[in-house]
C-alpha cells in the first residue's frame, strides 16, 4: 500500500480505453444509464453526433481509474470534478493523462486530461483529490 | 425555451439503493474494457484494482470487503438528476441534452449491504448564450448516516 511519502508532485499516470460498440451498453447496464442517446444510434443521430454516444460518467469512470491505479486504492479518492468537453464516439480510443500537482498535508492533487485519438480534449477542467493523512 | 427559475430548489427522491457485490464488481469489469454479467462474461484487457473485483484482496484489504470504484455511486447517486431532466415540469428535450460538468465529494466507502439514501435538489438553472443550464446536487448518506457522496450533475439543453 502508498503511503504519502509515496507521491511527489510532477508524478505523472494513464491509461487508454476505447470505446468499443457495444460499451455504451454495457455500461448503460451497470450503471442504470439507459439514456438512449447511448444506446440508440439513431437517437445519437437525431441528436447530431455520428451514433451513440459514451456517458460522460463513463469517461469520467476512466478518468477515475487512473487515479484509482495511481492512489493504489480504489476509496482514497476525496474528490472528483470534469467537464465534459466533447462527447465519445463508438469507435473512439481515450488517453487518459494524470499529474500530481500537489501534496499537501494530507491530501494529494492531480490533474487529469482525456484526449481522444484525434487529439481532441474529452474532458476539461478534470481534477481529483486523494486524502492519506487520516485513518479510512 | 428556458427553463422557468422558479424550479429552483424542486427536490427529488430520497431513494433507498442496496448495494450488491455482483454489481460492484460488474461496474469495475465494464468501465475496465471487460463484459458485465454471469452468462457471457469476458474479462477486461487489464485487471482493475484488486479491491474492486477480488473478494478475498477486498477481505484483506483495510475495508474487509470489496469497495465500489469512485464513480460507481452513478448507478444510486444519478436518479434525482435523471427525474428533473424528465421532468414535465422543466420541459426539457431529452435529445437537446447533454451531460456537461460533474463533481463528486466523496464520503465513507461503499461496500457490499450498503443502504445508502440519495436526495436531490435542482440548485442551478441558468441561460447563457441560447444553452440552458441545469445544476442538480444529490446528497448520499449510508446506513449509518455518513455521508458517502455529494453530487453536482449539470446539463447543458441545447437550443
Amino acid at each position: 500500500m502508498k503511503q504519502l511519502a509515496d507521491f511527489r508532485p510532477g508524478d505523472t499516470f494513464g491509461l487508454t480505453r476505447t470505446c468499443d460498440r457495444y460499451r455504451p451498453v454495457y455500461y448503460a447496464a451497470v450503471s442504470g444509464d439507459f439514456n438512449p442517446i447511448h444506446i440508440d444510434p439513431e437517437v445519437g443521430k437525431r441528436a447530431g453526433f455520428p451514433g451513440a454516444i459514451l456517458q460522460g460518467m463513463c469517461t469520467l469512470a476512466w478518468a477515475a481509474d487512473a487515479c484509482v491505479a495511481y492512489f493504489d486504492d480504489p476509496a482514497r479518492i476525496r474528490r472528483l470534478r470534469a467537464r465534459f468537453s466533447r462527447p465519445v464516439n463508438v469507435g473512439d480510443t481515450v488517453t487518459v493523462s494524470g499529474r500530481c500537482v500537489a501534496v499537501e498535508g494530507g491530501t494529494v492533487r492531480v490533474e487529469l486530461s482525456a484526449v481522444n485519438q484525434h487529439g481532441v480534449e474529452v474532458l476539461k477542467g478534470a481534477v481529483a483529490e486523494g486524502s492519506f493523512g487520516e485513518d479510512r | 425555451m428556458p427553463i422557468d427559475r422558479r424550479h429552483l430548489g424542486r427536490r427529488y427522491g430520497p431513494y433507498r439503493y442496496a448495494v450488491g457485490l455482483e454489481k460492484l464488481r460488474d461496474f469495475a469489469v465494464a468501465v475496465a474494457g471487460g463484459i458485465p454479467g454471469a452468462a457471457f462474461p469476458s474479462a477486461p484487457p487489464a485487471p482493475p484494482h484488486p479491491w474492486l473485483v477480488d473478494e478475498e484482496a477486498g477481505a484483506a484489504s483495510p475495508y474487509g470487503s470489496l469497495v465500489g470504484a469512485p464513480t460507481f455511486c452513478a448507478t444510486f447517486a444519478m436518479r434525482p438528476f435523471a427525474d428533473a431532466c424528465v421532468d414535465p415540469a422543466l420541459g426539457i428535450d431529452l435529445v437537446r441534452l447533454v451531460h456537461a460538468e460533474q463533481e463528486f465529494e466523496y464520503g465513507a466507502p461503499v461496500r457490499p449491504g450498503d443502504v445508502i439514501e440519495t436526495a436531490g435538489e435542482v440548485t442551478g438553472i441558468e441561460q447563457k448564450s441560447r444553452l440552458d443550464f441545469l445544476t442538480v446536487t444529490t446528497t448520499s448518506r449510508n446506513q449509518r448516516g455518513e455521508l458517502v457522496v455529494r453530487g453536482t450533475w449539470t446539463a447543458i439543453i441545447r437550443g
